[in-house]
This record gives structure tokens, C-alpha cells and sequence, in this order.
């Protein structure tokens, strides 16, 4: 038994670290987060340097060969920093769904654009009647000539307005809610009959509705079997749970280190906030939830990594503690800071939004339970 | 024991819903007009545009039976928008210890609503320990003004106030709690700075203000120098019974119920999700409870008597319901909740629920935080020595 690094993941530990702690301080983060794109173009690039876009793409294809494992230390990382660049939607979704569904062709076309940066994918699956279940497609795809034309509706696409191909669940047989039935297709968001109208999200990033109005696909661009798409979207839906909760327990540890620091600096009543129980006994509540967390974090991915999508059951679990913990440490972080917690100028704030956020993304806590319970 | 209205309070109640239906704002005419006619009505129905002020100063002189069924229809019922400052804090301080030219000056403009007042309490290292409060105030060699500095923050609407009622250090020795000095500010003047602070929802409603040797005439100090912290407890203690809220919460709790049943899920909505439903569930049953505590706090009020012990716990109680519907609601919004765009995107009321929620953190912090209301429980009600 060994929770140990590898020697990789540990230079690759090192050089994230040193990424978010030279170039994401608050001010700068909030600054970038205005930017048209919501994120910087030279930090893109300096990832795509650093060969971090292709950790999980195959060697063959220029990428690094990596598995979820590395792909946690990374997001780790970047939930320390509250990173702004489209990591998750490009190099996490869009990647595992292009190398585990794409043809060999699409494959070698797509994945060195990946590696490189030039080409930023994203995944487009949730629609306003599905909730969270992955299954509920309305979204149509129709056969036609040596295609396929897509007409439908999909919410809340992160990063979709910098995307340049979206991975997009659509209905090609089968009822609204069927598991069988959902084909995914890789679509260009300059194609005829796409539309992308972008806009903020509370946690300081971007999100899109994109229509799609009878847009043709080429049938190379399809992703896994036809009718058989939904095992590749929960594949595709297991990486990003993953890779969420790492990036929430980055957040998780600063929101406790930075609540215990506060509470031995501020004063009052002649004592520093730090010196009263029921507080200490609250920060140890806080640190002994981020651990917890941290621990099914690694048990999720190490069995993932081992089997898949049997690990299905565990990525519940994991996905229900990073909702609940996160809520907690975040709230209680705001509580301790008093009113300082609730403003924009601390950080504390903005990595309790983040951590809302990913709760409702791919289901939330409520959500994943009833899933584990069966 | 019964918890039945009296026959005069059941004709109150009649009254008091009629005057609300009949008043109702007709969303074809122009709402601040309506707003300012509004209160001409109630105060034409015997004073009630200022139900809390006593009838000495032109208030009803309700019961606290009268004053509960007027929070609760009201918080039913579409009223003006209304501030607290003015009104329900600073009003009480004058007429309990202000002279009788400040009452002239101040308390006919407060009640017509066309001047705003902000409070100038906290301060950087005074939140929960209010009495820590530095900002100094040195009165003239010939006795005739006061030269303040300092800085007060957490100021709530500082920025379109014309008046601010402070707390001032006038000496330093003795106690803590002595030495402090309650004065009236005029805001628009040379030597105030107010500068917005954002809050997690991105809004602007606090400020911190900076005063630099503002002039204060003795004539604006409320009371006597060094004894304003005693006129501020009193205030202290009203806008903390104030914070429940409960009558406004059984309200928010249908709306949820409305906004869930409106988010689909498969063939059902949100209502048929267990989970969700036992959540809804326990808050009904913490507010069935909550709103009980504070009929029994009432009751007891309206015999006469001290505040009991159930009484200290409706703003703790109070506020973490409201900060559960509001998680609720962000609950409900699902996706949608992160949405923070100028038009609304999925469920209509997912952005609304994601800022009113973040706005909730601030209910358990401002007017004594949680932590610091359990300490006072334990020290009053259950006998206990001071914890570390």
C-alpha cells in the first residue's frame, strides 16, 4: 500500500503548484475573469507548454498517456487557485469522450490541436427537463446522406463560448428517457445553425445555451456507437466527477487554512477568536470533513483507474461528500470570518461560489446519495 | 390554554386585511406614488404608518397581539417597501432620550419618509464587540461642537443617507462600556467618505465611512455624554427580536414549494424527489415549531410580563430558517442556480435564489452572530459562567 506519488506525478505536483502560487493571486484571478474569454490566452498557452492539455491523451497522439490519477493532481491544483482556464471542459471532458469514443482519423486530426492549445473542446449534455439525469435527451439526431443534422437545446455548456468543438449527447432512437437511444457527436460551434449566447456564472467562470438548428455532422464525427452513447457520456461524466472533487478539495483546504489563520489574527472581546472553544472545536469539524473528503477522493480515483465504471458506486459517494462538505466548510469559513467573510475582498468568498457550483454540476449531493442507496 | 384570537382581535384582524386588499398597488399606476399615498392611508387609520411608535408620537398603541397579526398579514400582503433605520431604530432613542427640539426636528421627517438615516455602529475591530468601538469625538474648548474621527463600517444603505446616528468614543477611561457618545451626523459634508464595499452577491448595500474632523454641534449629541451605549442596548435587543422573521418565512416557505413544483424531473418535478421533499418537510416542522416560540413570547409580552427564555432563542432559530430556504431554493435551481448573467437562463427564479442565498451568510453574523447570541443565552437564561 502506497499513497505515495510517483516520481511523474510529484515534478507535475511541483510545477502546478508553483503555476497557481506565481500567477493566481485574487486580484489577478478577478481580472481575468473579465476578460472577454473569462480566462487568459498566455496562461492557456503556458499549459499547453507544459504539456498539461494532454495528460490523458495517448503518447501516440502527443499527449503525456496519463489517467485520472494525474489528472487529480492537476485539478488539485488548480481548485487551490480557483483557475480560470477551460482545463476541465477541454482537457478532461471533451479529451476522455474524443479518445474513448473518436475513430482513429478524428483521433490523429484532433488530439495534437488539443495538446497544443489550438483547438479548445467542451461537452454539452444537460438540458432544462433533464436535471440531472444524463439519460433525459430530447435533443435529436437524424440520419441524413453521410450524416447526421442536429436540432435541439443545451444549458449551462461551460466554457462554451471559447469552445471549438463541442462533444453534444443527442436522441437518435428511443424515448426522452431512455438509456438507449443517445448517440454523441463532435460538433464545430462555427457549423451552420449553432448558436452560442454566453454569460457569467457566479463563480467567476462562463457558461453557455447553445441552439442547435439543424446542423449537419459528418458521421466520422460520432463519438462511441450509434444508440450506444450513454456508457461513453458516463464515462465521460466519472472523469469530470473526479476531477471536480479534486478541484473542490483544493478549494476545501484553503477555506480551512485560511479560517484558522484569520481567527488567531482577529481580536475580540480581548481575545483572539482562536482562544474560544466553540470555535476551535468548529475549524476541527472543518479540517476533519476536508480530510474525509480527500480520502474518498483518492479511494474513487485509485478504483476508477482499476475499473472503470465499476467504481460507479464509490464516484457516488464521492460526489455526495464533496456537495455536503463543501457547503459546510465554505458556510462556516463565512461564519468565522463575520462580516469580512461575506465580502468580495477576502478570497474566502469566492472559493465557497466555486464550491456551490461544482456541487449542482453532474448532480448534486442529494442527487449522488440516492444513486449510492440504490 | 388556546391559542384563539379574542373577538377584538379577530375584528382587528378583519380590519387590518381589508385596509391591506383595498390598499393593494395596482400594477398599472405608478408604484412611488402609490408608496407615499400608501402611508398618508395608515397613518389617516390612526397611525398605522408607524405601528411600533407609542401614541405620545402619533403610533397606534397596539397590543403585541395587534402587532403580531400586523406582521403576519403584512408579510402576506403586497406593503411599500419600508427602511428600518430611521424609523424603528433611531425613533425609539429620541423619544426615549432625545430633547424635545430633536424630537421636533427629526422624528416628523422620519415618519414622512423623506429622510434617510443609516447607522454608524460597527467599526473595523468593534463587530461583536461593539463596545471596543474607537471612533473618537473631543468637544470644543468652548463647549459648542464635537470633532469626530474615525471609521464605521458594515454601514447599510451609507451611501444614499442623509443622516447617520453614531457611536462616538468621548473618553477612554473606565470601562469599555462607558464613555461612548450617541450623535446625530449629517452625511453630505466635507471631512465624510463612504466608501462601497461588495458583498458576495456582487451587490453594493454596505459601506465603510471615514469621518475626518467632521464638526458636530453639541446641539445634534442625544442624551447625555458618555451614556450612549446604554440608549444604543436597548435598540440592540429590538432589532434582534426584529431578525426572526417568521412570519416572512411561512410566506418564502410557499413560494419554494412553488418554484420546486415548477422544476421537472422526468414525469414528476422536484416536490415527488424524497430527499428534497424530507428537507421541505423538516423546515415546515422547524418553522411549525419556531412560529409557536414566538406566539409563547407573545403571549407572555401581551400579560405584561418579562421576555421568558424562549424568547432569546427566535433569532437564532429565526435566521437559520431563513438561511435554509434559501439554500433550498439554490437546491431547487439546480445548474441553473450558477447562472449569473443579466437575463435569466433555465428556471426563472434560479439567479434570485443563488443572491438571496449568498445574502443569508449575513443573517447569522449582523446583530450579534450565532455564536456570540449562544453566549448570551448561556450567561442569561441558563445561568452559566462566561465560556472562554
Amino acid at each position: 500500500m502506497n499513497f505515495d506519488l510517483s516520481e511523474e506525478q510529484q515534478l507535475l505536483k511541483d510545477s502546478v503548484e508553483r503555476f497557481v502560487n506565481d500567477n493566481y493571486d485574487l486580484d489577478t484571478r478577478q481580472s481575468l475573469s473579465k476578460n472577454p474569454a473569462g480566462f487568459s490566452d498566455t496562461y492557456w498557452q503556458t499549459m499547453a507548454e507544459l504539456g498539461w492539455l494532454g495528460v490523458t491523451v495517448p503518447e501516440a497522439q502527443g499527449g503525456f498517456g496519463g489517467n485520472q490519477a494525474d489528472t487529480m493532481v492537476l485539478m488539485e491544483a488548480f481548485g487551490q487557485g480557483m483557475v480560470l482556464e477551460p482545463f476541465f471542459a477541454s482537457a478532461v471532458l471533451g479529451t476522455r469522450a474524443v479518445v474513448s469514443g473518436g475513430n482513429a482519423d478524428l483521433q490523429s486530426r484532433l488530439l495534437p490541436d488539443v495538446v497544443s492549445g489550438s483547438c479548445r473542446l467542451g461537452l454539452a449534455y444537460a438540458e432544462e427537463q433533464s436535471r440531472f439525469d444524463l439519460e433525459d435527451v430530447i435533443t435529436r439526431a437524424t440520419a441524413q446522406n453521410s450524416g447526421f443534422v442536429i436540432t435541439g437545446h443545451k444549458s449551462m455548456v461551460q466554457h462554451g463560448g471559447s469552445a471549438d468543438q463541442l462533444v453534444v449527447s443527442t436522441r437518435t432512437s428511443g424515448g426522452q428517457r431512455d438509456e438507449n437511444g443517445i448517440t454523441l457527436f463532435l460538433v464545430d460551434t462555427k457549423a451552420e445553425g449553432v448558436t452560442v449566447d454566453s454569460f457569467p456564472t457566479v463563480d467567476g467562470q462562463q457558461a453557455s445555451e447553445v441552439t442547435f438548428e439543424n446542423v449537419f455532422v459528418h458521421a466520422d464525427n460520432m463519438l462511441g456507437e450509434l444508440d450506444r452513447g450513454f456508457t461513453l457520456l458516463q464515462d465521460v461524466a466519472i472523469d469530470g466527477i473526479l476531477a471536480l472533487a479534486a478541484e473542490a478539495v483544493g478549494g476545501m483546504e484553503i477555506l480551512y487554512k485560511d479560517t484558522v489563520a484569520y481567527t488567531q489574527e482577529r481580536e475580540q472581546f480581548d481575545h483572539s477568536l482562536a482562544d474560544f472553544q466553540v470555535l476551535q472545536h468548529r475549524m476541527v469539524d472543518m479540517f476533519m470533513e476536508y480530510e474525509q473528503c480527500k480520502s474518498m477522493l483518492y479511494r474513487a480515483t485509485l478504483e476508477v483507474v482499476q475499473n472503470g465504471r465499476e467504481a460507479m458506486r464509490t464516484v457516488h459517494a464521492l460526489k455526495y461528500m464533496v456537495g455536503k462538505v463543501g457547503t459546510f466548510i465554505g458556510e462556516n469559513a463565512v461564519q468565522l470570518h463575520g462580516g469580512m467573510g461575506v465580502t468580495e475582498e477576502l478570497r474566502i468568498g469566492h472559493y465557497f461560489k466555486r464550491l456551490l457550483v461544482i456541487d449542482a454540476q453532474f448532480g448534486n449531493s442529494d442527487h449522488h446519495l440516492s444513486c449510492f442507496a440504490g | 390554554m388556546d391559542v384563539d384570537l379574542s373577538p377584538q382581535d379577530l375584528a382587528f384582524q378583519e380590519e387590518v386585511r381589508d385596509f391591506l386588499a383595498t390598499n393593494a398597488h395596482d400594477p398599472k399606476t405608478d408604484y412611488g406614488q402609490w408608496r407615499l399615498n400608501w402611508f398618508e392611508l395608515a397613518k389617516a387609520k390612526g397611525g398605522w404608518d408607524v405601528p411600533k411608535w407609542p401614541t405620545a408620537f402619533g403610533g397606534p398603541g397596539w397590543t403585541p397581539t395587534q402587532h403580531y397579526i400586523w406582521e403576519k398579514e403584512t408579510a402576506v400582503a403586497q406593503t411599500p417597501w419600508d427602511l428600518p433605520f430611521g424609523l424603528s431604530m433611531l425613533a425609539p432613542v429620541l423619544m426615549n432620550y432625545g430633547n424635545e427640539e430633536q424630537q421636533q426636528r427629526f422624528l416628523p421627517d422620519i415618519r414622512a419618509r423623506n429622510v434617510n438615516w443609516c447607522q454608524g455602529y460597527s467599526e473595523p475591530n468593534a463587530g461583536s464587540d461593539l463596545a471596543n468601538l474607537k471612533t473618537k469625538a473631543e468637544l470644543s474648548e468652548d463647549g459648542t461642537y464635537y470633532t469626530v474621527n474615525g471609521t464605521k463600517i458594515w454601514t447599510t444603505l451609507a451611501h444614499i443617507a442623509d443622516w447617520i446616528f453614531c457611536l462616538t468614543r468621548t473618553s477612554d477611561t473606565g470601562k469599555k462600556q462607558e464613555g461612548i457618545t450617541f450623535l446625530l451626523i449629517p452625511m453630505k459634508q466635507e471631512g465624510i467618505e463612504v466608501k462601497p464595499i461588495i458583498t458576495l452577491g456582487g451587490s453594493h448595500s454596505v459601506n465603510m465611512v471615514h469621518l475626518t474632523d467632521v464638526k458636530v454641534p453639541v446641539e445634534n449629541r442625544v442624551g447625555e455624554e458618555g451614556k450612549g451605549w446604554g440608549y444604543a442596548k436597548g435598540l440592540l435587543a429590538h432589532e434582534r427580536t426584529g431578525l426572526a422573521g417568521i412570519s416572512k418565512s411561512l410566506v418564502a416557505l410557499d413560494h419554494l414549494r412553488l418554484q420546486a413544483g415548477s422544476v421537472k424531473r422526468g414525469n414528476a418535478t422536484l416536490l415527488d424527489d424524497p430527499a428534497y421533499k424530507s428537507k421541505l418537510a423538516e423546515l415546515e416542522i422547524d418553522l411549525l415549531a419556531t412560529e409557536f416560540t414566538e406566539l409563547r413570547s407573545l403571549a407572555s409580552a401581551a400579560s405584561g410580563a418579562e421576555p421568558g427564555p424562549e424568547s432569546s432563542i427566535l433569532k437564532l432559530k429565526g435566521t437559520e430558517i431563513q438561511q435554509r430556504i434559501q439554500k433550498l431554493t439554490v437546491e431547487a435551481g439546480g445548474i441553473y442556480s450558477a447562472a449569473w448573467g443579466k437575463k435569466p437562463v433555465g428556471h426563472s427564479f434560479a439567479k434570485g435564489g443563488m443572491s438571496g442565498y449568498l445574502a443569508s451568510r449575513a443573517y447569522t453574523i449582523y446583530g450579534g452572530a450565532s455564536e456570540v447570541q449562544k453566549d448570551v443565552v448561556a450567561k442569561n437564561v441558563l445561568g452559566l459562567k462566561k465560556a472562554k
